[in-house]
């Protein structure tokens, strides 16, 4: 009886860490395969990401109110040199004004309609990717809003990242400093191109020949080809120059342009017909 | 029931670390709480209901880290089923000994990771930081008894049918009552 029982529990096990091998096996080609963020997924980010923006925005007002309280200190002062450089900067934004107009009313008439700026859409950083070995984020921006996956991702001081997938209200941004992120960029002043690639912290260009001009503090802008991002999009500054290597290339380091530690909101640059997917 | 207490609480852990333990500074660093979860599960769970939640979050995790989905799942199996076969012999249910467990379960998932991506995308040049590494591994070691006892206590009083629960209801001793 014993026995019995012995053997029908081994054979309950072995059906068990079959069924497990057989499911484990059916996920890793089933995933791995096909890489689809499909409805679960979707689901998910949709739930989860409703309590980070949540959480986000209590903590945001938190952090607003205290830097407001400390704001105060020296706040008259400030006020008076501010209203003075409005009123220049008024001045100035009226020049400006007129300038782009021209501007727009001699593109219409060249019909350069395609030079014309893309829409854009500002999102805010609700989540950061918790593994210390990818850099994505998680933006309170989705498929409703417009955003779809291989859109750019932009700040005022350059380039952020992009797309990779969406939900209805939120969207995940794959950051240009991931070592799984390339783009074309070129150095602004030489007009030389190569793939820059994300390196952790900073960026690295690379298929650049040794045979042309890199120095440090060269900047380095996307070249636009390709068509995801927008032509002439900062990237960052060259902070180091290694031609001392093997091989036909020189190993170039960049500096990014955008302070991706100090990220709070951000810019996509929604285009009719995005590339990926 | 603890099966969606822990469910819950680990989507929790994974909210605050992707949100407010984000703004911590980074030299203090950001201790990997899921991690630490998981490997929770895989000492003081039952393999069925810890295989589930470890799969579960596995899969949430694709969602908000990196780009290869199918990545976590697999390894936080295989770190899973890893912690019940030590846990069944070895006796590492002890506080002290959890200490060596989590930091070599965490450098074994660290470097599945990296090996998995570097076979995923052999053209993307992935950095493996000792600094980093290793002071996730302190943080962890030093904040893993604290979290194990704490979970542990709150898997107890989540479980209705564990004599040491505190709010289960008191039985009389007459056996006989209908």
């Amino acid at each position: 009886m014993r026995k019995k029982n012995k053997r029908a529990r081994q054979i309950r096990l072995f059906l068990f860490f079959g069924l497990l091998l057989t499911l484990f096996i059916i996920l890793i080609v089933s995933t791995v395969g096909r890489q689809e963020f499909n409805a679960p997924h979707k689901l998910a980010l949709e739930i989860i990401g409703t309590a980070q923006y949540g959480i986000t925005r209590v903590t945001g007002s938190f952090k607003n109110g205290w830097q407001n309280y400390t704001a105060l200190i020296n706040v008259r002062e400030e006020n008076a040199r501010l209203r003075e450089e409005l009123q220049k900067h008024k001045a100035v934004n009226n020049e400006y004004r007129e300038a782009v107009a021209t501007n727009v009313r001699l593109a219409k008439l060249l019909e350069m309609k395609e030079t014309l700026p893309a829409p854009t859409l500002t999102a805010e950083i609700i989540g950061v990717d918790p593994s210390q070995w990818f850099k994505t984020i998680i933006i309170d921006r989705g498929s409703s809003d417009g955003a779809q996956a291989g859109m750019p991702a932009v700040t005022v001081e350059g380039v952020v990242g992009q797309v990779t997938n969406t939900s209805p209200h939120f969207a995940k941004i794959l950051l240009a400093t991931d070592p799984n992120s390339a783009l074309d960029g070129l150095i602004q002043e030489t007009r030389v191109q190569g793939i820059v690639k994300g390196g952790g912290a900073t960026f690295h260009m690379e298929y650049v020949l040794k045979n042309n001009e890199v120095a440090k503090g060269d900047r380095i802008v996307t070249s636009g080809i390709g068509g995801v991002f927008p032509k002439g999009v900062p990237i960052g500054t060259v902070s180091k120059v290694e031609k001392g290597g093997r091989g036909m290339f020189q190993e170039i380091e960049i500096q990014p342009s955008a302070d991706f530690s100090q990220l709070e909101h951000l810019i996509i640059v929604m285009k009719k017909d995005p590339l990926a997917k | 029931m603890v099966l969606s207490f822990l469910f819950l609480s680990g989507t929790i852990l994974l909210i605050l670390q992707t949100t407010l333990l984000h703004s911590l500074p980074e030299w203090f660093g950001r201790p990997n709480l899921l991690f630490l979860f998981i490997v929770f599960l895989g000492t003081y769970l039952d393999v069925y209901k810890g295989a589930v939640l470890a799969l579960l979050f596995g899969l949430i995790m694709d969602i908000f880290s990196g780009v290869f989905l199918g990545l976590h799942p697999v390894i936080y199996l295989v770190l899973f089923f890893l912690l019940q076969v030590i846990s069944r012999h070895l006796a590492i249910n002890e506080s002290i000994q959890q200490i060596p467990v989590v930091a070599l379960s965490y450098l074994f998932t660290a470097s599945s990771i990296f090996i998995f991506t570097s076979i995923l995308t052999p053209e993307s040049r992935l950095y493996w930081a000792w600094g980093n590494e290793i002071l996730q591994v302190l943080i962890l070691s030093v904040i893993c008894i604290p979290f194990f006892n704490f979970f542990h206590w709150l898997t107890t009083v989540f479980d209705s049918r564990n004599a040491n629960n505190p709010f289960r209801r008191a039985k009389t001793g007459n056996r006989y009552r209908m």
